[in-house]
């Protein structure tokens, strides 16, 4: 049997994701792609910052807002976004992002991406040492 | 019976969505024992007057005896069950198109799916101050 070329194949490519360093004060604008057909409807899109485990997503921060999508009479890949605000109620350190459409019910799910938005916290202001560098007459 | 444009067939959906683009085909066959000229025509009958017609973006062309020639259209579905009448002409030694046969296909109304979501994703997220 003769030698052959393997034929041309395509694995998983994996896109590590960069994180984002906000603090309170900042705004994380979320964009989501989602897919739909059928009728129009106004519906919540909703994304979290959290931590996720064994028991679920522990949101800390969320944000909604109503989208209005037509009429779509074929599947229809759309984009829309959603703006949490980052307040003093989440402490410094790394935590996941998901979204959904719809309410406590919801219509669809996004997967979880893990440990891409750092929170850093800005302290009071303090001073950590002094030292005298020079001195002359003046 | 047709003369000599004989309409064999309508291929069109059979229910579209209001407001979509049907597109039809009508299949004529040529039963003269010459090749002849043959045109396509057609108009929806759902209760508006005049019928409003079908386009038929190139809707002559001259056709081998025996021969069967595909003519594509098209229409906007209107939001009720509409009867597509297609029409034949042959064109005579009289520089004039002729009258031949007429076939006629119902395209129903399809009801709008209820609304629903395939997949979400997260695309970007950035900070904005």
């Amino acid at each position: 049997m003769g030698a052959v070329f393997i034929p041309s194949e395509f694995g998983l490519v994996f896109v590590p994701l960069a994180n984002v360093q906000v603090k309170a004060g900042d705004k994380l604008r979320i964009t989501c792609r989602y897919t739909h057909r059928g009728k129009a409807e106004s519906v919540p899109l909703y994304a979290a910052i959290g931590n996720s485990g064994w028991a679920g997503f522990d949101e800390v921060l969320n944000a909604s807002k109503t989208i209005n999508v037509p009429e779509d009479a074929v599947w229809q890949t759309r984009d829309d976004y959603v703006d949490i605000t980052i307040t003093t109620a989440i402490s410094a350190g790394l935590y996941d992002l998901y979204a959904k459409i719809g309410g406590t019910i919801p219509k669809v799910i996004s997967p979880t991406l893990h440990d891409v938005v750092e929170v850093l916290v800005t302290g009071n202001s303090e001073f950590g040492e002094i030292t005298i560098n020079s001195y002359a007459k003046v | 019976m047709a003369l000599y444009a004989d309409i064999i067939e309508i291929a069109a959906p059979s229910e579209a969505q209001a407001g979509s683009r049907v597109d039809i085909t009508v299949r004529i066959r040529n039963t003269h024992s010459a090749p002849i000229g043959i045109m396509a025509g057609g108009a929806l009958e759902y209760g508006v007057s005049p019928w409003p017609g079908i386009t038929f973006p190139s809707s002559s062309a001259n056709v081998n005896a025996g021969a069967t020639y595909s003519f594509t259209g098209y229409f906007t579905m209107p939001d009720k069950k509409v009867t597509i009448h297609a029409y034949s002409y042959w064109y005579g030694a009289d520089s004039s198109w002729h009258f031949d046969d007429e076939m006629t296909k119902v395209v129903n109304l399809a009801e709008v799916v209820a609304s629903q979501f395939g997949s979400i994703e997260i695309v970007s997220y950035e900070r904005r101050l």
